[in-house]
């Protein structure tokens, strides 16, 4: 009995390793993004505006937390007003460039690409005006 | 098995005593110990921890975030255990398969180590990036392969290496690999009946993540058995939680203070009572 058990195991044992490899083989990629998309769109840093440029960076990765409704840690990025007094009090920059110290935002996504930080640089940078 | 042991011989066999107990629970801390949930026990395991704590008062040293991941696992037999899992960190699934291949024993068959094998799938779902752009459901998924390779050198000290494949679809750059081999080294000394002190460290070989920051992971708990749960009280620089991501993504120094306070909390249930205790 204990022999048959044994016997049986190590074949159901090997039957799932093979459908397991054999899976694991078929959705396996060697994809990356500089040859997958080899033409990305330039980065446009010129006319950066609040309401052309940076409200739609939030709402696309901060506001789903940071809103007017729900602000998470009491961070509201969903309008001007909050914003600019966010910018302004100096921890923004730090969180949104995931640095040392802060708390990397937006939180457990991936980094704000290059190419929206210097939109957002730019945006500060100007006085972060409301335009 | 004591039973057939018996009926085999009838003069004095010796008998094979298997090693148990490597560590508390299914995880050194972050990453997968050589423990399996036992055959018909499901485990509910809750992975949390809080933001950094180099944050400072104003977010109460990371009080004011979270991450978390929640888990079932299931030990369908005494040698094979499945698991399912979501981690807020990039809103990921997880499902993952963990089998015994060798056991730690003495007696009739003397094996100096347990080994185990690990492999999972993790499938991010946050929203693409870029909406605009072809996008493939397969750059969404990563595959981590382990081994487990424990020994329990006595009642109060175990060791565990962990080698490691992580496989990335889709990487940023060509210099980037899809294929990240690393190494992860992690032990329990066990303090008192109740309480053990693990630690795990995972090094990832140079020259394999080109486009982006990275550090090790290095994590270390409490462990808090209070006989139905398992506590974790632990420190780590990781903000995943999911192995493809702790080993890879891991961007917090200790060295800064870029630490985060967290625990795990696993309970277990069983579902069916097997016949073939061990």
């Amino acid at each position: 009995m204990e022999h048959q058990i044994t016997k049986h195991g190590s074949r159901v044992f090997l039957a799932i390793l093979i459908i397991l490899t054999g899976w694991g083989l078929n959705s396996c990629y060697y994809d990356n993004v500089e040859e997958l998309y080899p033409n990305p769109p330039t980065c446009d840093t010129t006319n950066v505006t609040y309401s052309g440029t940076v409200a739609p960076i939030m709402a696309a990765s901060c506001n789903s937390c940071h809103s007017t409704t729900s602000a998470s840690g009491g961070i509201i990025t969903d309008n001007y007003d909050d914003l600019k007094s966010l910018v302004d009090g100096d921890r923004f920059w730090g969180a949104i460039n995931q640095q040392s110290g802060y708390s990397p935002m937006p939180q457990g996504a991936e980094k704000l690409n290059d190419c929206k930080l210097a939109k957002i640089d730019t945006w500060i940078y100007a006085g972060a005006p409301n335009n | 098995m004591s039973i057939s042991a018996q009926e085999d011989t009838t003069s004095v066999k010796e008998e094979t005593k298997y090693t148990s107990s490597f560590f508390e629970t299914t995880r050194i801390v972050l990453g997968q110990s050589i423990e399996n949930p036992e055959h018909g026990k499901l485990i509910f395991l809750i992975q949390h921890h809080f933001g950094r704590v180099n944050t400072g008062i104003y977010e109460f040293f990371g009080l004011d975030q979270a991450t978390i991941r929640l888990g079932l696992e299931y030990g369908i037999n005494k040698w094979l255990a499945v698991g399912l899992g979501r981690s807020s960190y990039r809103k990921t699934y997880d499902g993952f398969v963990k089998a015994k291949i060798l056991r730690q024993s003495k007696g009739a068959r003397n094996m100096p180590l347990s080994v185990s094998y690990f492999g999972s799938i993790a499938i991010n779902t946050l929203k693409w990036e870029n909406e605009e752009l072809e996008n493939y459901f397969s750059s969404r998924m990563a595959y981590t392969h382990q081994l487990l390779i424990a020994r329990k050198f006595s009642p109060s000290l175990t060791f565990q290496l962990t080698p490691t494949l992580v496989h990335k679809n889709l990487v940023r750059t060509i210099e980037d690999k899809n294929d990240i081999f690393a190494t992860g080294v992690g032990g329990r000394v066990r303090l008192s009946k109740k309480l053990s002190l693990n630690a795990e460290y995972f090094y990832v070989f140079p020259n394999q993540i080109v486009s982006r920051d990275y550090d090790n992971s290095f994590s270390i708990s409490l462990d808090i058995d209070t006989g139905g749960h398992v506590f974790q009280l632990f420190f780590t620089n990781s903000n995943p939680i999911i192995e493809s991501g702790f080993i890879t993504e891991t961007t917090g120094k200790w060295t800064s203070g870029d630490i985060y306070f967290g625990f795990n909390i696993s309970r277990a249930f069983t579902l069916v009572y097997p016949n073939d205790v061990w």
